[in-house]
């Protein structure tokens, strides 16, 4: 059974501690994207790390350059064994959010891999840089087992994912045929569960802006003006109390998407989001009402205050602060009014009499934009591939209209024309755009086993096909 | 040998640089009560710099340990005339709030006096180096124009106002007789306009306290968790909007003063506020409705959020943040019980499901309300004094909107409490860019001249 040969070949590659051992090297690359002085390390990732590992399984490998100034660059891997094969586009990021070394725990280092009991530590071991390196030692093993991979290969490694993709678009653009395929299957973000293999056909689209009350020069003696000087951290308070329940359901009508399908409904409603152990606690009353877990994160909007500031927080002073400002973001889904919510915030603010509520652009570092994107459940690839990962697990897949993140999933979707099938490897207490990110090594063994089986059977007759 | 001619003196102790050079070498020296690294600092300047000047002027002094560990130290200064006389007790506080260097405009510096049209930048012109200098350089002229002071005085000196005074009110318990005195008369905070000399007789209390949502450990990535957990940003914001309305108006009951008395309505009701050039446009529709804004500074309660953060506001990362902080104020009256405050705020709380956030009160306590009758034989006499020197009608506020350690000298001393401030309300005094107005200091300078000669000459009648 060659199949299970691959598989059996995927697991050796785990244990015989071969994939820590790369993941170990790629982390060590201190890949943060929001930060204009590691723009040497991101090329120096792809040209040191991802083109000799695609070489090595017979790909041609070619980097281009951002055309956004600062903007880290993409690679594209090719192996082309017959046209007359389908191709599958794969994706990974090999650039990390910043690495705050000095908030980790006790012993870790964002820029080394460490385990602890199940857990392995280090940035980029959940976001991304431990998913496309399974992917890529699946591959590997897969085209090993067979001698070809018995379809057509490409795969790109962009490394501007956290700041929101910049230029990759452009680049997507000006080279649609490089980049043309049938399907794109890749890896980013959480399972629903670290023991479910899970799908998701899309994601939630994301906006980040900013709120700003900027009354005065100067912060003013609150004895001698408390009483006749507005407070800007008062109102800034109230207008997002009027923006967002004290319970996080969302109050401007037109940000909510169109109410959820049946079948989306139904799709999400046995599944239970466990994120497994020291995740946080879900809050049941927070959110939608009458929405279950599922349901509120993979099929509904979200709005969230991301950082919020006034005042001199570490040193504050006895004066009435001339300025406040919060950092915000709406999460949602594919079916949202998307161009509608800053001229709907501005109008719903000023209906509350909060005209001196300005909404501004988010600051450069933290500016993402992302449309929400959804493929068809029904779409034969996404059945196709549900059936393949099932295969290889025994357990029902878990298939969701979105994942709660957003990813740059329109540039697959809506400019290449594929359908595009995550099936992501970590799992949502991951810590991963914070201190102490890290995988689950349990299931990143479970998921290496997974891709190879995936990998195996796309060389085989009787996938979907060519487009 | 005159009043006039002691005027006339002290005119010339400004007009010929004397006050600057005084003041620039204070502000030179960095007394930031708020960071513990300066405590040397804090003793330099009463030993190094106040203890010298009130020497030459025949005090007799003595630094005085703070009795609360950590806390900067007091200098009292005392020259005794004769038992017939009036003592008078003059308080200053040596120390300044942080410097924040590197906020204030481009070409000044917190520790370099620096003048700028009628201006005098640097931290602790305007609170409290510049108001004490004028008050010390008076009370010198004085003794030299007349060869005596005329009463006994004894000055205070402390250098901990900045974190709410710590140990100064055990310090007066402790030792009443040192500090004994018939009248307490000194310098603080802002006149009602720059033009128009003022008195105050008390001040408001200020009560600081941090509220605090910690949901859990760590940030969460807001795509994958966005819906599923609370965010403690959007819920300090709520439980803030339950406390104030959008435009200022406390929601608490017992946060909020029970009435304005007659006489404190009387004094204050016309009275009006202006900050002078560059002071901040007044907001008419913030505050309890219905008060005009003296009544709202000088004789209601205020809150302010003085501080808030969640996330990594220089650095935002797409992650719900575990916690948010607020650092918040309650300026009060007298006629509120501060003690009631928290409890009261629990309830508040509980009552509308904001059972998570936590009220914290400062460390550092709070600062108690005061106010002085109007009509006091001391108050009266200031007037007259401040008249005949300025041929202006000082303004009287029952009580200041700042806060001061008055309760001190108040509650503590027993003392009738008169305060002449120097400085004006666009001052700064917290902030960057802190000054003083120089021909307010040059007012203040012979109207302090006036008063402490009077007062050698025909003080009120006072009860020994």
């Amino acid at each position: 059974m060659s199949r299970d040969a691959a598989i059996e070949g995927a697991r050796a590659c785990f244990d015989d501690g071969k994939y820590l051992e790369l993941l170990g090297r790629r982390v060590a690359v201190p890949t943060e994207s929001q930060n204009p002085e590691r723009l040497p390390d991101l090329r120096r990732y792809l040209e040191e790390e991802i083109r000799p590992a695609f070489e090595a399984i017979g790909h041609d490998c070619a980097i281009f350059d951002n055309p956004v100034a600062g903007g880290g660059p993409v690679l594209l891997a090719e192996r082309i064994e017959d046209p007359a094969l389908p191709t599958v586009l794969g994706y990974g990021h090999g650039d990390v959010i910043l690495g705050y070394a000095d908030q980790w725990y006790e012993g870790l280092d964002p820029w080394a891999i460490t385990q602890r009991g199940d857990k392995l530590y280090g940035r980029g071991t959940a976001d991304n840089k431990g998913q496309h390196t399974l992917n890529m030692c699946a591959m590997a093993v897969a085209l090993e087992v067979r001698g070809r991979l018995g379809f057509n290969s490409k795969f790109m490694v962009e490394t501007g994912e956290e700041n929101g993709s910049a230029g990759l678009r452009e680049v997507i653009e000006a080279n649609l045929d490089a980049f043309a395929a049938d399907v794109f299957i890749a890896s980013d973000g959480p399972r629903v569960s670290p023991d479910r293999p899970t799908l998701f056909l899309g994601a939630r689209g994301a906006k980040n802006f900013d709120l700003v009350v900027d009354l005065r020069e100067g912060g003013h003696h609150s004895g001698n003006w408390g009483g006749l000087l507005s407070n800007p951290g008062v109102i800034l308070a109230h207008a997002l109390a009027t923006i967002v329940s004290a319970t996080g359901k969302i109050q401007i009508p037109d940000w909510l998407p169109p109410p959820m399908s049946n079948s989306t409904r139904a799709l999400l409603a046995d599944i239970t989001v466990e994120a497994g152990e020291e995740a946080p606690e879900i809050d049941p009353n927070w959110g939608e009402p009458d929405l279950n877990s599922a349901q509120q994160v993979y099929g509904w909007n979200s709005f969230e205050v991301l950082a919020f500031k006034t005042g001199n927080p570490e040193h504050p002073v006895n004066a009435i602060p001339p300025r406040a400002h919060a950092h915000c973001q709406i999460r949602f889904i594919q079916g949202s009014k998307r161009e509608e919510f800053l001229p709907a915030l501005r109008r719903h603010l000023d209906a509350q009499g909060f005209e001196m509520v300005e909404i501004q652009p988010p600051p450069p570092g933290n500016a993402i934009d992302f449309t929400a994107t959804r493929t068809d459940p029904d779409n034969p690839w996404a059945r196709w591939v549900s059936a393949s990962i099932e295969r290889t697990s025994g357990k029902p897949t878990a298939v969701l209209p979105q994942l709660g993140g957003s990813i740059c999933n329109d540039l697959f979707t809506d400019l290449l024309g594929l359908p595009a099938i995550w099936i992501p490897h970590s799992y949502g207490a991951c810590s991963q755009h914070a201190p102490n990110e890290h995988i689950l090594l349990s299931e990143a063994r479970d998921a290496i086993q997974l891709m190879a089986g995936l990998y195996w059977d796309l060389g085989e007759a009787g996938t979907p096909g060519k487009k | 040998m005159s009043r006039s001619d002691a005027i006339a003196k002290i005119e010339t102790y400004f007009d010929d640089g004397g006050f600057i050079e005084d003041l620039s070498r204070r502000v030179a020296i960095p007394t930031e009560s708020q960071n513990p690294d300066r405590m040397s600092v804090l003793y330099g300047y009463l030993t190094d710099e106040m203890q010298p000047t009130f020497e030459r002027m025949g005090y007799s002094c003595r630094v005085l340990e703070n009795p609360r560990e950590g806390a900067g130290p007091f200098l009292l200064a005392e020259r005794y005339e004769s038992d017939d006389l009036p003592t008078v007790l003059t308080y200053g506080h040596g120390d300044v709030v942080l410097g924040y260097d590197e906020q204030w405009r481009e070409g000044l510096s917190p520790w370099t006096l620096t003048q700028e049209g009628d201006r005098l930048y640097g931290r602790g012109t305007a609170d409290n180096k510049g108001q004490h200098t004028i008050n010390i350089a008076a009370l010198e002229t004085v003794l030299q124009t007349r060869g005596s002071l005329g009463f006994n005085s004894k000055l205070l000196i402390e250098t901990g106002e900045e974190t709410s005074s710590p140990g100064l009110k055990q310090l007066c318990e402790e030792n009443k007789d040192l500090f004994a005195a018939d009248v307490l008369i000194c310098s603080d905070g802002p006149r009602l306009s720059p033009q128009r000399p003022t008195i105050f007789l008390g001040a408001r209390g200020a009560y600081n306290f941090d509220l605090t949502v910690d949901l859990r450990e760590g940030g969460h990535h807001s795509g994958n968790w966005g819906g599923l957990l609370s965010n403690p940003g959007v819920i300090l914001a709520h439980a803030i909007a339950s406390i104030t309305s959008a435009t200022g108006e406390l929601y608490i009951p017992e946060w909020r003063p029970p009435g304005i008395p007659e006489s404190v309505r009387n004094a204050v009701h016309n009275l009006v506020i202006d900050g002078g050039e560059g002071a901040p446009e007044i907001d008419p529709d913030w505050g309890e409705p219905g008060l005009t804004g003296a009544e709202k500074v000088f004789a209601w309660n205020s809150f302010e959020v003085l501080a808030f953060k969640t996330g990594n506001p220089e650095h935002p990362v797409n992650a719900i943040p575990p916690k948010a902080t607020a650092t918040c104020q309650v300026r009060f009256t007298v006629g509120v019980d501060p003690e009631e405050f928290m409890p009261a705020l629990r309830r508040h709380f509980e009552a509308r499901g904001f059972g998570m956030v936590e009220a914290e009160p400062a460390k550092k306590g709070y600062m108690m309300a005061t106010r002085l009758d109007p009509e006091n034989a001391w108050v009266q006499w200031a007037i007259a004094s401040i008249q005949s020197t300025t041929g202006k009608e000082p303004a009287v506020l029952p009580s200041l909107g700042g806060s001061l350690p008055n309760d001190v000298f108040a509650d503590v001393l027993g003392l009738p409490t008169v305060w002449v401030p120097h400085s004006y309300a666009s001052c700064s005094q917290h902030a960057p860019n802190e000054h003083m107005l120089a021909p307010v200091a040059r007012e203040g300078l012979q109207l302090m001249t006036g008063l402490f000669w009077d007062l050698g000459e025909t003080p009120p009648a006072y009860a020994a």
